[in-house]
């Protein structure tokens, strides 16, 4: 699929040329391999249905809607509505983007769909001054109207002022900042952030027992700690949620605290802060930070730097020394 | 009827293993599990006897190994004459240390402890460990005629080979 999204990029920037070109190259005998024939199709296909550079351009925006986890999506959330915010629907939303855009940008092409499940979808190709729009790297910003959430992929240094300006025009705060929760499946930050998976919730006194893992259990089979494990499973459930959880693939967490090592007296003295950065990474973190906690390899209750993961909807954090006293036993994190 | 209790810090092992325990149908042999010692004291007036206490070790995980030590503490001293046998898994693998397979049979060889071998990826070596380790709790158990369990111990405990304290040369 790589591969074939490359030639399509190839042939939007031929569909620049004029028809001579297209002539010249469908003369050339097919290729033999497979993506040269894939390839010199695709252009038998453009040129007969004379399609054009948006033409393409859309083609490409309904694949990545219809494909949203692919690539790296970063979270930045609106702050400050004002009165009318929650009165901007979708027109307004798109005209009034377009509208602030453009004023500040010559060379650019904007495409805004509404996708299924309420989400507004934008297709941003730059150009500058001297060139046309670049669509073999465009950025694509999905937002949710109503909620302050904006998911970004492909964001140029070039362009984030000018989208952080358009956006909260557009959604009538009065500024954006970075929401430190990034992820390859949009659909799993997506979910994280609105809480759009199965949690639950703390109780004082423990439910009626939960049904056996192993329903089936052996009568001469006996779990001595059975209670224990059962205890341990409930408060990773609680601090990570039931059932299916959103993917995520990393943490980071950035430290500036003193050395704690009871063994370790000279690194302990030291007066500066230790600085150092700790990164889990995982095909679903979540999943296998919850089973960590289940199984016992991560003590229980489950520290409050692993359960804001889930519960605040981040997975960048910046950790510091808030209280000095020896009475914080863990580190304090920061918003 | 025959008891036994696995101790596995993983508590992954021992749930195939007493499954293929009490398959055995000649003897009713009832399964205790348990993750570490100290065990729950609300259980200790409906616990049975226990026959034999088997350690599970996964030599690839040095926390299985420091918590198998840890628990050795709390067991009474009663149990060390033949009522207690190490098992171990992955023994094979590349990434255990030598040191570590070295550690575990001194501690076996402390003890009078017999120290058992086990592969525990395949139903066939499930099945080879439970049999291994049925012919030492029939024994434990006292079901073996002119046998206690001391005595199966003396014959069965871990030796040292006398080249263990030189480096090896893998």
């Amino acid at each position: 699929m790589l591969t074939q999204h490359k030639q399509l990029a190839q042939l939007q920037t031929r569909c620049q040329t004029p028809e001579e070109d297209m002539q010249s190259f469908r003369n050339f005998p097919a290729p033999s391999s497979s993506s040269g024939g894939v390839l010199w199709r695709m252009a038998h296909i453009v040129e007969e249905n004379k399609l054009t550079l948006t033409h393409l351009a859309e083609l490409e925006m309904i694949h990545a809607m219809e494909n949203p986890n692919q690539g790296m999506w970063y979270t930045f959330q609106l702050l400050e509505p004002e009165n009318d915010a929650q009165s901007v629907e979708l027109t307004q939303f798109k005209q009034q983007f377009k509208c602030h855009l453009s004023e500040l940008l010559r060379q650019m092409s904007v495409k805004i769909k509404k996708h299924t499940d309420e989400a507004v979808w934008i297709r941003i190709a730059l150009g500058s001054s001297f060139s046309k729009p670049n669509h073999l790297k465009p950025t694509y910003v999905v937002h949710y109207l109503q909620t302050p959430y904006v998911f970004v992929r492909n964001l140029t240094s070039k362009l984030k002022p000018l989208l952080s300006q358009a956006l909260t025009l557009a959604t009538r705060h009065q500024g954006v900042k970075e929401a430190n929760l990034s992820g390859r499946n949009l659909t799993s930050i997506r979910d994280l952030l609105m809480r759009q998976y199965q949690q639950v919730f703390p109780t004082k006194y423990r439910s009626p027992p939960e049904e056996e893992d192993q329903p089936v259990l052996n009568q001469h089979i006996e779990k001595e700690q059975g209670g224990v494990a059962a205890h341990r499973r409930h408060m990773a459930h609680q601090a990570f949620g039931d059932g299916m959880l959103p993917q995520l693939q990393s943490a980071v967490y950035m430290l500036d605290t003193k050395f704690r090592d009871p063994n370790n007296r000279t690194m302990t003295e030291r007066e500066e802060t230790f600085k150092c950065v700790v990164k889990f990474s995982s095909i679903d973190l979540l999943e296998s930070l919850r089973s960590c906690a289940s199984s016992g390899i991560a003590s229980a209750p489950v520290t409050p730097l692993l359960s804001s993961i889930p519960l605040k909807g981040r997975n960048y954090f910046v950790v510091t020394d808030n209280t000095p006293g020896p009475s914080s036993q863990g580190h304090q994190t920061q918003n | 009827t025959q008891e036994t209790l696995l101790v596995e810090s993983e508590e992954h092992f021992q749930q195939s293993l007493a499954e293929a325990l009490v398959e055995e149908t000649s003897v009713t042999v009832n399964v205790r599990l348990a993750k570490s010692f100290p065990l729950p004291i609300e259980n200790d007036e409906s616990r049975p006897r226990i026959d034999l206490v088997v350690f599970i070790i996964n030599l690839t995980s040095e926390l299985s190994f420091q918590s198998a030590e840890a628990s050795l503490k709390y067991l009474e001293p009663g149990y060390f004459l033949g009522k207690v046998c190490f098992m171990v898994t992955n023994a094979r693998s590349s990434s255990v240390p030598a040191e570590r397979l070295d550690a575990v049979r001194r501690l076996a060889a402390s003890l009078h402890c017999p120290l058992l071998f086990a592969e525990e990826q395949t139903p066939q070596g499930v099945t080879n460990a439970a049999e291994r380790l049925l012919t030492i709790l029939k024994a434990a158990a006292g079901f073996v005629p002119f046998t206690t369990p001391l005595y199966l111990s003396n014959l069965t405990r871990c030796t040292l080979p006398p080249d263990i304290d030189q480096p090896s040369f893998d």
